[in-house]
């Protein structure tokens, strides 16, 4: 399974771009990026984690505010990020362009979906495309106690075993399942938990080759690049941004030898 | 409290206060009229000032741009080009198209063939810088701007002129470097790229054939604005029910359509073997009374762009469940249940999703 | 960076990026978005087990029916958005008299003894203190309150959920000015403060309808605009009608101003949506969350340091300045008048084209970064342009008097007539937005282009309105 003799604790985050998007990485050993449908609890998760450590700006020459806060646990300094609440990845607005290229650039060592329990289907569509990015992530499966009380059962084991990532069931407003969220981004973060994220099965074929023959071009140019699929995917909607990042080679810096990106078999 | 007054700053006031009454009537007069002025001036469009911008643009440039845009297009289409065609496109008399011709030819971007005349290397790559800026301005128009549909082609037949390929190529990065523009027509690459043309017209399906329309041709506008109006869009489903003696029936968005030949052959479809969502007749999600019940079977290819994207993301997917649960005061826009969250829709908008009603539960 | 070492590979990634696109054919998005979704509702049908959940429905709709409803959906909302209002405007008077009291009646006496003490120059002292202390302490008084009442009870019902049913209930009125529904909260959170109503205007995803709703928003009076409109109805408006009817008279004054400001950023919207931003509503989207009990601790403090604080930071960064600028047109003379005296005298009858005079041209001039400031400054700059004895405390020095009497007697002095009071309120609606708004347009849209026609087009409405009702109450009172 997980790649046990290489450096196993080794932060992934890619800390150049993390700074050229405006974190700053000051004592920081760990980067996590909070993501989620908008009305899902997101930020009361963002608070419960940071409390007062938390100051708000704006993106770097975007007029979207963005949060930024940081907790400490078991000795390591995390540094917590909060991305636009999007309903999807693949749009061209400003939102959801700042929170796929904070996750494809900045490479965050664990990336939280925050997720309503009582729509849950909803918000799979963007775990969904939060996991073609990226398999370091844990689903914040939250909202639970409104979920208990709409007599909504969901099965955790099954949905974690569906989507290869843990799932931690919460409430945050009552602040239940915070301290298995935190324990949960440790596991990751450190490697200890190897995740296998869920690969699309529903593409049309001819969308899928389509996807196949051009993860194969960019592997021979890109050899190692994680996400391989997303970005040859994003080349077929025609993302600027991907586009220039293959023009000017700038996704090598996106290469990693480590073994995070390479434990999944 | 006492205060001083009199003094001549007050003086001066009660003077300018009190003098000829006749003074106001001129001074709104004078003051209509300045509004007046500047109106005609600065109104956007139909002011002085745009149509001074549009008169400079309406150069000899715009003619040989328009002329080798007219030769590419031929032969894309691979049909005849020649004096005439030329005049009676651009609507210019046939001496002046003579003259038109003359110039490109001694420009070297066409060259003589016999009767007819072919693109250089140069002309043709001139010609597709022409098309592809016309082409991103049209997607750009259909994407992100509210501009009705049988207005695309004008305005951006004028601003294939105006725009140049790199801020071209900045808004088609903007916008997600669009391949197709709204009418289903490839646009160049930058590189001056373009794929072979696919499918084939609509008159030359047999009765009992499915294909999916592909392209609308935008030249002339009056039969792209009839085809639009009969609601008929790039990417929609048809199936033939009757074809020959210069008409063609068929059914598309589950109502039947008689066209001519002529109007026919401004269709470009894709045949294809399964029958494609739309030909069964679908009716909107606008005409859903309150707690009612319907699934989605799709967005009509009329809802293009952001407003599209937005759909999709909030679930307005073929097989999704909705149900018209409140109305605002006003009747419009209503609030449906989709996958769990309430997601007010405007008429207009709901107008463009397709759904089959099911019965209540 | 890396070199560039084989630019051609790479490019031929791109060009058969672009032939399988042309290749997939228009529906490419659609087919991922379908696909993903396919995926979501596959693994949603596995793991969700759905029980009745009728119950627990029934009460957001139940609530849901009757704040959505025909005939209680608008009483509702003008009601709770009145109590808002109400709370405000009565919450913040005692505080902002207390602040006032603090930094001008104490504060500014203890400074000046300092400062004497301490030997500073005239000059210094009173660019310093009268200038620049002062119109922060003005900005500050005036407007920290108000603010600090108005946001948080503003994100409660954010919060609670209600607000985008504001939206959902007014987007029929604002479709047909071609805006978004959510331009009815952008103008609610713009009679707080403009500056705050522009950023609030990110919640409109749609770039067309969010810049109507930026450039809009000037024409809800905000918090610094209130306090002038309710002295200037009071003394003017209210004193014109018998005693009895004066209270209901000038709120009915005020009141219309407002409402007179909803319906010209109604018409303006309408206005841009049909020329330069022409193009019906490019898109629209709307979810209804479910109602949440409000976090109120939380709620206090994010509404307290995101919009209270960073708002009036940006404010007294303009106003320190600002009250520099006015102390020195009002001390530095050229002849034997100060400039600001030069400035009035030549203004003078241009302004009274208008309806206005010299001073509140002046005032809205120098005044530009607050709208705070301008009664005091109007007071001064009168005191001072008049000459009267006995009045004010000197050249570039703001003040107010302790009466409303005493305002009076100043401003009738400077020649204030009926018709300049209601031209002067007409003219706190439409004028240009101040320093802090104008800024946050900038940073807001990024273009100067929008920055600017923000900017003007308001304060040439406000001279062209003022300009034909002075003319026509002219004409007729000849």
């Amino acid at each position: 399974m997980s790649n046990k003799e290489a450096c196993e604790v080794c932060p992934v985050h890619h800390r150049d771009n993390l700074v050229r998007l405006g974190v700053s990485m000051d004592k920081v050993d760990f980067v996590v990026a909070l993501a989620g449908n908008p009305n899902t609890g997101k930020s009361t998760v963002f608070n419960n984690l940071t409390g007062l450590r938390q100051h708000t700006g704006n993106w770097p020459g975007k007029t979207v505010t963005r949060a930024e806060g940081g907790f400490s646990y078991n000795d390591s300094r995390y540094k917590l990020v909060d991305l636009p609440g999007t309903y999807s990845l693949l749009s061209t607005s400003t939102d959801e362009e700042i929170a796929r290229n904070f996750i494809l650039f900045g490479r965050p060592d664990v990336t939280v979906i925050v997720a309503d329990a009582t729509r849950l289907e909803r918000n799979l569509n963007l775990a969904l495309q939060i996991l073609e990015i990226t398999d370091r992530a844990v689903l914040c499966l939250n909202l639970m106690d409104e979920a208990r009380r709409r007599n909504i059962e969901i099965d955790i084991r099954q949905l974690s075993r569906e989507l290869g990532i843990p799932v931690v069931p919460a409430a945050a407003r009552r602040r239940e399942g915070m301290a298995e969220l935190t324990a949960m981004i440790e596991e990751v973060a450190t490697g200890k938990y190897a995740c296998k994220p869920h690969r699309s099965r529903n593409r049309p074929p001819r969308l899928q080759q389509a996807i196949d023959t051009l993860a194969a071009r960019l592997s021979g140019q890109f050899p190692g690049l994680p996400n391989l699929n997303w970005v040859a995917l994003r080349l077929l909607e025609g993302d600027q941004r991907i586009m220039d990042a293959v023009r000017s080679r700038e996704l090598d810096s996106l290469l990693t030898s480590q073994p995070a990106t390479e434990s999944q078999s | 409290m006492h205060i001083e007054t009199g003094n001549r700053h007050q003086l001066l006031i009660e003077g300018i206060l009190m003098s000829d009454p006749v003074n106001h009537g001129l001074a709104l007069l004078a003051g209509l009229l300045t509004i007046a002025v500047l109106a005609l001036l600065f109104w956007p469009r139909g002011g002085l000032l745009g149509l001074w911008s549009r008169w400079r643009t309406a150069n000899r440039r715009v003619l040989l741009e328009d002329a080798l845009k007219f030769v590419y297009d031929c032969e894309y289409k691979k049909i005849a080009f020649g004096l005439d065609s030329l005049s009676g496109h651009l609507q210019i008399p046939a001496d002046k198209a003579a003259r038109l011709l003359d110039r490109l030819q001694s420009m070297g971007l066409i060259r003589g063939d016999g009767d007819s005349f072919r693109l250089t290397s140069t002309g043709r790559s001139y010609a597709l810088r022409v098309v592809r800026v016309h082409r991103i301005w049209e997607r750009y128009l259909a994407d992100e701007t509210g501009v009705r549909p049988d207005e695309w082609h004008d305005a951006a037949d004028q601003m294939e002129h105006e725009l140049s390929a790199e801020a071209a190529d900045r808004l088609a990065g903007r916008i997600g470097n669009p391949v197709f523009d709204p009418h289903g027509d490839p646009i160049p690459s930058p590189e001056g790229k373009m794929p072979a043309p696919k499918g084939q017209s609509l008159s030359t399906l047999a009765p009992g054939e499915s294909a999916r329309i592909i392209h609308l041709e935008d030249e002339p506008q009056s039969i792209f604005a009839q085809l639009t109006a009969l609601g008929l869009f790039p990417g929609m489903g048809v199936y033939v029910t009757e074809s020959g003696d210069g008409k063609v029936s068929f059914v598309a968005n589950g109502e039947e359509h008689v066209l001519t030949s002529l109007f026919a052959s401004a269709i470009t479809v894709h045949p294809t073997k399964k029958t494609i969502a739309g030909q069964e007749k679908y009716e909107v999600l606008s005409a859903l009374q309150q707690g009612e019940q319907a699934e989605i079977r799709g967005i009509s290819p009329n809802c293009p762009g952001q407003q599209r994207r937005r759909f999709m993301d909030l679930g307005i997917v073929p097989g999704t469940i909705v149900t018209a649960d409140m109305k605002s005061p006003g009747g419009d826009p209503v609030a449906y249940r989709v996958m769990g969250a309430h997601i007010a829709i405007r008429k207009s908008q709901a107008d463009c999703i397709f759904v089959r009603r099911l019965e209540k539960a | 960076m890396m070199k560039q070492e084989e630019p051609g590979h790479n490019e031929e990634i791109i060009s058969l990026a672009n032939a399988l696109r042309w290749d997939l054919g228009m529906d490419f998005h659609d087919k991922v978005i379908e696909s993903t979704y396919a995926d979501a509702t596959d693994i949603a049908g596995k793991v969700v087990t759905r029980g009745d959940d009728r119950q627990a429905d029934t009460v957001d709709s139940r609530v849901d029916r009757i704040l959505t409803s025909r005939w209680l959906g608008f009483p509702i909302m003008f009601l709770l958005l009145a109590v808002v209002f109400w709370i405000t405007v009565a919450g913040a008077n005692v505080p902002s008299r207390m602040l006032a009291s603090l930094f001008l009646d104490t504060g500014h006496p203890f400074l000046k003894s300092v400062s004497a003490a301490a030997g500073l120059p005239a000059w210094l002292d009173g660019v310093l203190l009268d200038g620049m202390y002062l119109s922060i302490a003005w900005v500050i008084s005036v407007m920290l309150p108000p603010m600090a009442i108005f946001f948080p009870l503003f994100t409660l019902l954010e919060d609670l959920g209600y607000l985008p049913r504001v939206a959902f209930n007014m987007d029929r009125l604002f479709r047909k000015a071609g805006a978004h529904g959510k331009q009815a909260l952008t103008l609610s959170m713009g009679f707080g403060c403009n500056a705050a109503g522009v950023i609030a205007a990110r919640v409109i995803d749609s770039p067309r309808e969010r810049l109507i709703a930026i450039i809009t928003n000037n024409f809800s009076l905000c918090n610094g605009r209130w306090p002038t409109q309710i002295l200037i109805a009071t003394l003017f408006i209210g004193s014109a009608v018998p005693a009895h009817w004066a209270g209901f008279v000038s709120a009915g004054a005020v009141v219309f101003i407002a409402v007179l400001g909803i319906f010209f950023s109604l018409v303006v919207s309408w206005g841009l949506s049909r020329t330069v931003l022409r193009g019906e509503a490019s898109a629209f989207s709307l979810e209804l969350p479910p109602y949440r009990p409000p976090r109120i601790l939380q709620t206090l403090y994010t509404s307290l340091i995101d919009r209270t604080i960073f708002v009036l930071w940006r404010a007294i960064i303009f106003a320190a300045p600002a009250g520099i600028i006015i102390w020195v047109v009002s001390n530095v003379h050229a002849g034997d008048l100060s400039l600001a005296s030069h400035f009035i005298r030549s203004a003078d009858p241009l302004a009274l084209l208008f309806g206005l005079n010299g001073v509140i041209l002046l005032a809205y001039i120098i005044a530009i970064p607050a709208n705070e400031i301008v009664i005091p400054t109007i007071l001064m700059l009168t005191v001072m342009s008049v000459g009267l004895a006995g009045q004010g405390e000197g050249a570039g020095v703001m003040f107010e008097t302790d009466t409303a009497e005493g305002t009076r007697d100043i401003l009738a002095a400077g020649g204030w007539t009926l018709l300049t009071a209601v031209n002067l309120m007409l003219f706190s609606l439409l004028h240009n937005p101040c320093s802090t708004t104008i800024y946050t347009i900038y940073r807001e849209t990024g273009s100067w282009k929008w920055t600017l026609v923000s900017t003007f087009l308001p304060i040439l409405m406000g001279f062209a309105v003022c300009f034909f009702v002075t003319q026509i109450w002219l004409l007729f009172t000849g």
